[in-house]
């Protein structure tokens, strides 16, 4: 393997970082690298395809607003647009900030806008509903409406991080909404735990009326759904599969005689010896 | 020179450890694997500190199954506990003294017996070996479900002992390190949930106890795995899941939560409206 398929590779597992960690990531890749030169000239694409895939909430340069990173407000290389405020900015992935704005119609004239629009409302509420810390954006892209919504919760001085992400995307003509949720967990007090799950949904959503509300609704029902489905699992990891591994004591409810195990084999052991 | 390069090397493997503590333990195998790609000159340094799940080998001459990893490792060649012969055969392969022998005899049988009354399955092997004035071994257990009710599993422990004798005490160090992977799927109206969860832990207990013979050991090595396993397998049910599921409902609130500032409002207002009477 050449020295840039190896660097090419150690910044490849950057994507696997937990939720909040991505910094942390980054200076061992650098320490394993050794090669700061080299590895910039690589970074660059990973830490952007890094931030959207963390669906980074930014603030909006020079206005009082905040959008989420993603590859549907993407509008070339490292440009971004709000649609909420109709502005188009550059973004440093490495420093992680927005900088240049510009306004920006085009949007303003597509047949989806007010459905856009009327959609970050409702999911707005929505996720003001059952998020602490969630952000929403809203996006047209490629005759679609697509919803992002992210919720983190990062404690590492308590060693732990987590996030929720989920990303739903409306077709207007078809009337099918489809979304996939993720949540990942890293809990690192003195050992690595993770938590890794993902779901796919697909739905009809009613043709005609307050399709907006229509759509939010849905979106709101599939999350719970998918979070019930999470409690459930956790129930049965502890009642079955925990239980199906190692059991907490052997069935006579006992720990074990280690005397009559040992002293049994041991003079069985001694006994052949001698013969 | 050389000093830098050890310097070098030092912080390499450090930040590799502290990476591979951040990375998914789901695929601590595919990670270990780019790790040794980016530094092939740290293979061996890597392959003897980060732990990674067993593999399972066959004893050609017992039909026994036993566990593999660098303990019983020579060259390319694995020794089997049972029959004490390495796959493929190796003339010269490193071999414990007779006494030792025996006693990893005595071991595989009764941690084979351990194995049963607690895993009810699974496969278990001892490997152990001389050193100065001392002796060391590693008690290694593994135990998988496949799922064949929605649940799937594994479990790796690796329970390394170093047994310093004193007369008729022993000084035992133990460093053990459970690997868990679990799935649990979950069935929801017409659709089915699986959760992914899987962790690693390492802890260490020291203790000096009486060992008036071999068997001793085996009695003493028996009861210090025996309740470190319980005790790891307790950390990661309540203490590890139970809180990795907190967090995830912390994350969504599965009630309204413009409901429960409503009525935080309220109380607050009906606190401040009797206080105002009382004064």
């Amino acid at each position: 393997m050449s020295a840039d398929d190896r660097i090419a590779k150690a910044a490849s597992l950057l994507l696997h970082s937990p939720p909040g960690e991505v910094d942390d990531v980054f200076n061992d890749i650098r320490g394993i690298v050794n090669d700061d030169e080299a590895l910039q000239e690589q970074i660059e694409p990973v830490l952007a395809e890094s931030n959207m895939q963390q669906l980074l909430v930014v603030a909006v340069p020079g206005k009082e607003s905040k959008v989420l990173l993603t590859p549907y407000n993407q509008i070339d290389e490292n440009r971004y647009l709000d649609p909420n405020t109709n502005t188009v900015f550059s973004f440093d992935h490495l420093r992680r900030i927005g900088s240049d704005p510009e306004e920006y119609t085009e949007n303003m004239s597509d047949e989806n806008e007010e459905l856009r629009a009327e959609l970050q409302k409702a999911l707005e509420q929505y996720v003001q509903s059952h998020f602490k810390d969630g952000a929403v954006s809203v996006f047209v892209h490629e005759g679609s409406v697509v919803s992002c919504i992210v919720s983190n919760k990062f404690s590492p001085g308590n060693f732990w991080n987590g996030s929720w992400r989920a990303v739903w995307s409306f077709n207007p003509g078809s009337n099918q909404l489809n979304g996939s949720i993720k949540v990942r967990v890293h809990y690192f007090e003195d050992g690595n735990v993770q938590l890794d799950t993902q779901s796919d949904f697909s739905r009809d959503v009613e043709a005609g009326g307050d399709v907006a509300n229509k759509v939010a609704k849905l979106i709101g029902q599939s999350e719970a759904e998918f979070q019930q489905g999470i409690n459930d699992g956790f129930r049965q990891l502890s009642e079955k599969t925990f239980k199906g591994l190692r059991r907490t004591l052997p069935v006579t409810r006992n720990k074990i005689d280690w005397e009559k195990i040992a002293n049994y084999k041991i003079g069985g052991e001694l006994a052949n010896a001698e013969n | 020179m050389a000093d830098y390069d050890e310097l070098e090397n030092e912080q390499q493997m450090d930040c590799a450890l502290d990476l591979m503590r951040r990375l998914p333990p789901q695929n601590v195998e595919e990670n270990l694997v780019t790790l040794l790609e980016i530094l092939p000159e740290m293979t061996e340094d890597l392959l003897s500190s980060i732990d990674q799940p067993l593999k399972i080998r066959q004893d050609s001459k017992s039909g026994k199954e036993y566990l593999i990893c660098d303990y019983n490792r020579d060259g390319d060649s694995y020794r089997s506990p049972w029959t004490n012969e390495y796959d493929p055969p190796l003339a010269d392969g490193s071999m414990p003294s007779e006494r030792l022998r025996k006693l990893e005899m005595a071991a595989n049988e009764a941690f084979d017996t351990y194995k049963e009354l607690y895993y009810e399955g699974g496969v278990s092997s001892v490997y152990l070996w001389d050193m100065d004035d001392a002796f060391a071994g590693v008690v290694l257990i593994k135990k998988v479900n496949d799922g064949t009710t929605r649940s799937k599993g594994s479990w790796d422990s690796i329970h390394v002992v170093e047994v310093l004798e004193k007369g008729r005490q022993a000084r035992y160090k133990l460093t053990s390190t459970v690997m868990l992977y679990t799935v649990a799927s979950a069935a929801r109206g017409d659709r089915l949930n699986e959760i992914n969860l899987s962790g690693s832990l390492t802890r260490q207990d020291e203790r000096d106890l009486p060992a008036e013979d071999s068997g001793a050991h085996i009695v003493n090595i028996g009861r210090m795995v025996e309740d470190m396993e319980f005790k790891m397998r307790n950390a990661l049910q309540e203490v590890y899941f139970g809180k990795t599921h907190d967090i995830v409902n912390g994350l969504r609130s599965a009630a309204d939560l413009s409901e429960a500032r409503n009525r935080e409002r309220l109380q607050r207002d009906l606190f401040g409206q009797l206080k105002s009477r009382n004064e």
